[in-house]
């Protein structure tokens, strides 16, 4: 399983994936095809330079879903792509990319395929840093309620107390050595208000579900600039609540300042710009395969000619 | 022949351009041909409209009569008496009979129809021929379908003010993918282009789908996931789909479907009601055939009572003095047709099963079609799904059709601003498709309910050391072995390098686009080298034509088991 996303992104597979023979029977992918048309000397300069435009998307991405995500947001997630791509819908174009969508779904639809997808990417999970987004934002059990949990994780001392109480919604980050809510309303709500009341630091709070999101963006540790060898590591804002506060002021002067001011410093990337940039990528490594496959072809053919 | 067909084939490709040419894009109609009645339907702007004929009716009867020299359809014609549909002139049941040959039971069992239809037993095209001034005239069901599909455009194009050429055509979930070429050249024979062919169920999925989207927005609800089991059974085929909805999007998570209907009933109880009617009728004289339109009618009239009533008097004037006077009852009429029902529960039960979805997580049961209104079918569908009450808004004659019209207005691209046409079927295949491999067995490679568009590829290898060709069979069907399942086509690949057997690689891809177009890929490599040592064969499928059980036949009394496969069995 550990090669069956590696035909998904022709333009970049590098050549040491595709020994032979080591292609599974259970994907679906021509990886035949692929792999002659890697053999192309077009193809591979085509590569090259999309290969610096790609990123390393799993099926989680593809879908736009978190990790841990339930089967009710894969499946709702799966259906809003189809219908953004579905060939009745995007035309011929979107065949290629409703057959990844299509395999991406049967395999984290399925339980025992899932957790050996998992483990095949598991390396690069943890790897990438990108990636710890989207293990940072909680997932919903249940509907939606005006109100979720929230750990400051700058406040946490990682005494356990929360998790022990409510192991289905608290996880620990032991990378970080604290708390984080894994899943809103994982448990009961006795539990959770156990959790909360036993906190020896106060640090779990209760917040709207719309500020939620922002929070929990803004907790996670980003990368600061440094000079050198200097100023360099990881930050997070000291007062999570005045930062998200302060972010909200600057993203609605920014949505202002949109049409006037297009060069308006963007410091970070709201959740709804990822998902944006995350779809224009889509849309742009979609054209790509699609041009790069009849280019394959004709050459395919030109050659046999020969 | 084969150049009219290529024809099809090649308009069918371009569809992605079309779409993308045109500005103002035509909207696709709907088109539901029954085995005994048939409707079309259109997207009108904001909602589905059904075309009604010049006598005013929606559905019409699909037949084609040939009593004068020009022959005339159900759309435009009216049988004055219903005996006259059965006088010999009028072909009728065509969907039953297209692109069957003549050792099909189906086949087999339409030789007792009022009109010729004669076989030879050894697996080619049956005879068909209508009764016109007292000789044999023969037609195709092609034919037919075709003379009644002109019909069925020139009455839309009056209505609509505009040349109609994309269509969408309802089809039975069991037909193979030979069967839907021959729609679709009776479709080309008419001027018309198949945009998609919808398996009947999915159709009315998709309508159920719409249906639900509404509610939602009027409720302003939570648009959470509904199965639906879907049960459509017609004159001539029963169908089951199981779908998942949720906004707006219909996911068909299996399908089930068999060439069993009101047709087959109908046989039934006429054997029922005149027990050596068979051997009387086979003879095809003029007086047998005005005999058996008589008892066909009067069978017909007798089902449709039974399923108001618990028991109807059937009388028939025989001729010489002999008349039939029976009184049926509804027991009577389920114990003889007990074998079509018992495959109707075994149906839906496939379909649940293959579809993994918990009869309790059903929320609404759909039952459409002309047998819809037969009380044991009602009971055998509630049944199974443990239902209280039967999905209610829909008309079961015309679901099948309005779905269709819908497909055919979001495959057009159309868009509705109020989002009534927001929607989408993702459709699973009906049947498997492989090769034939390991000796005389048939190796899916695409399986059946998957979801399409689909691609899938499996490595198979040499069976005798130094084989430089194999060949390539392609089959659709359940079967284990090849002879249960349709020949689609074959091809050969040549040119694999001298080697031991089991060393080259054979790798055989298959892709099936939303469009249902089926194509395989077939290459060799051999271990250690990643170049293909010969360039890769892409073939559309199906290619065979007609007699397609005895291309196989043929084809092994050549080649024997000189250029056989085998499957590669890889470690995971």
């Amino acid at each position: 399983m550990s090669l069956s996303m590696a035909p998904a992104y022709p333009f970049s597979v590098t050549k040491a994936s595709h020994i032979h023979g080591c292609f599974n029977p259970n994907t679906s992918f021509l990886s035949l095809i692929l792999r002659w048309r890697q053999r192309c000397p077009v193809i591979r300069c085509c590569t090259t330079r999309a290969g610096s435009v790609r990123t390393d998307k799993n099926y989680y991405e593809l879908l736009g879903v978190s990790v841990d995500s339930d089967a009710r947001e894969i499946k709702e997630a799966y259906r809003k792509l189809q219908k953004k791509y579905h060939p009745d819908i995007a035309g011929q174009k979107g065949h290629e990319y409703t057959l990844l969508l299509n395999e991406a779904y049967k395999i984290l639809m399925r339980e025992d395929l899932r957790k050996e997808y998992d483990v095949s990417i598991g390396q690069l999970r943890m790897r990438s840093g990108r990636n710890n987004n989207v293990m940072g934002f909680s997932s919903w059990k249940g509907p939606f309620r005006p109100e979720a949990v929230f750990v400051d994780e700058n406040a946490c001392i990682g005494c356990r107390e929360c998790v022990h109480h409510a192991s289905n919604t608290f996880v620990m980050d032991e990378a970080l050595g604290c708390a984080r809510v894994k899943v809103q309303f994982g448990d009961n709500d006795q539990n959770i208000q156990v959790s909360v009341d036993s906190c020896p630091v106060n640090c779990i709070h209760w917040v709207d579900k719309e500020e939620l999101a922002v929070l929990e963006f803004l907790i996670q540790p980003k990368l600061k600039e440094g000079y050198g060898v200097f100023g360099q590591g990881w930050e997070r804002p000291s007062n999570v609540f005045a930062a998200a506060k302060s972010f909200n002021k600057q993203l609605k002067r920014q949505t202002r300042n949109f049409g006037s001011n297009v060069q308006a410093t963007v410091e970070e990337e709201t959740p709804a710009q990822a998902e944006a940039r995350v779809t224009a990528t889509m849309k742009i490594n979609m054209e790509k395969f699609s041009t790069i496959w009849n280019l394959a072809k004709k050459f395919l053919w030109f050659r046999n000619v020969e | 022949m084969a150049e009219q067909q290529y024809i099809v084939v090649s308009d069918s490709e371009t569809i992605g351009e079309e779409k993308s040419s045109s500005a103002f894009p035509e909207i696709a109609i709907g088109i539901d041909i029954g085995t005994s009645q048939c409707s079309i339907a259109v997207w009108n702007g904001s909602q589905v409209e059904l075309l009604k004929n010049t006598r005013n009716q929606k559905l019409m009867l699909s037949y084609v009569s040939f009593k004068e020299d020009t022959p005339s359809g159900g759309v435009s014609n009216q049988p004055s008496h219903e005996l006259e549909m059965f006088s010999g002139a009028a072909i009728f049941n065509m969907k039953r009979l297209i692109g069957r040959v003549d050792t099909d039971p189906v086949v087999q069992a339409s030789k007792r129809l009022p009109f010729l239809v004669q076989t030879l037993d050894i697996g080619v095209r049956p005879f068909i021929a209508a009764l016109v001034n007292n000789a044999w005239r023969s037609t195709t069901p092609e034919e037919v379908l075709a003379i009644f599909l002109v019909e069925l455009r020139a009455m839309a194009e009056v209505q609509l003010k505009r040349p109609i050429r994309n269509v969408v055509l309802t089809i039975p979930v069991s037909f193979s993918r030979f069967q839907l070429t021959r729609i679709e050249r009776a479709c080309a024979m008419a001027g018309l282009h198949v945009l998609r062919l919808m398996p009947e169920p999915t159709a009315v999925a998709l309508l159920y789908a719409q249906q639900q989207q509404q509610t939602v927005h009027e409720n302003m609800g939570s648009g959470s996931e509904k199965n639906a089991l879907i049960f459509n059974m017609g004159a001539g085929y029963c169908d089951v789909a199981l779908s998942a909805t949720a906004g707006g999007v219909s996911q068909i998570k299996a399908l089930a479907g068999a060439a069993i209907g009101g047709e087959d009933i109908l046989q039934n109880m006429m054997q029922h009601l005149l027990p050596k009617s068979e051997s009387l009728f086979l003879s095809h004289g003029i007086n047998e055939i005005k005999l058996m339109g008589l008892l066909r009618v009067a069978t017909q009239d007798a089902i449709h009572g039974l399923s108001s009533q618990n028991s109807v008097q059937v009388d028939v004037d025989l001729g010489n003095g002999k008349k039939l006077c029976n009184i049926i009852t509804r027991e009577e009429f389920e114990e003889v047709n007990h074998k079509v029902f018992e495959k109707c529960e075994n149906l839906i039960k496939q379909c649940l099963q293959d579809s993994k979805v918990d009869i309790e997580d059903l929320t609404d049961v759909i039952l459409v079609g002309g047998c819809s209104y037969i009380p044991k079918i009602r009971n055998i569908v509630k049944d199974i799904c443990r239902a209280e009450e039967l999905y209610k808004e829909m008309n079961p004659l015309e679901a099948a059709v309005c779905g269709a019209a819908l497909e055919g207005a979001v495959a057009s691209g159309i868009s509705d601003p109020f989002g009534s046409l927001d929607l989408l079927t993702i459709q699973a295949t009906p049947l498997g498709i492989g090769i034939r491999a390991d000796r005389n067995n048939f190796v899916p490679i695409i399986p059946r309910n998957m979801t399409m568009p689909a691609r899938k590829e499996l490595s198979f290898t040499t069976t005798h050391d130094n084989q430089t060709g194999a060949l390539i069979l392609v089959y659709e069907g359940e079967g284990k072995t090849v002879e249960e399942n349709h020949l689609l086509g074959y091809f050969k690949i040549v040119g694999i390098p001298p080697a031991p057997k089991g060393v080259p690689e054979i790798n055989v891809c298959m892709d099936i686009d939303a469009a249902n177009v089926l194509r395989v890929f077939a290459g060799v490599t051999m271990p250690g080298t990643e170049l293909p040592v010969a360039p890769f064969m892409e073939v559309r499928m199906p290619t065979v034509d007609d007699g397609h059980g005895w291309c196989a036949e043929a084809l092994h009394r050549a080649y024997g088991s000189t250029l056989d496969l085998v499957t590669v069995h890889k470690k995971v």
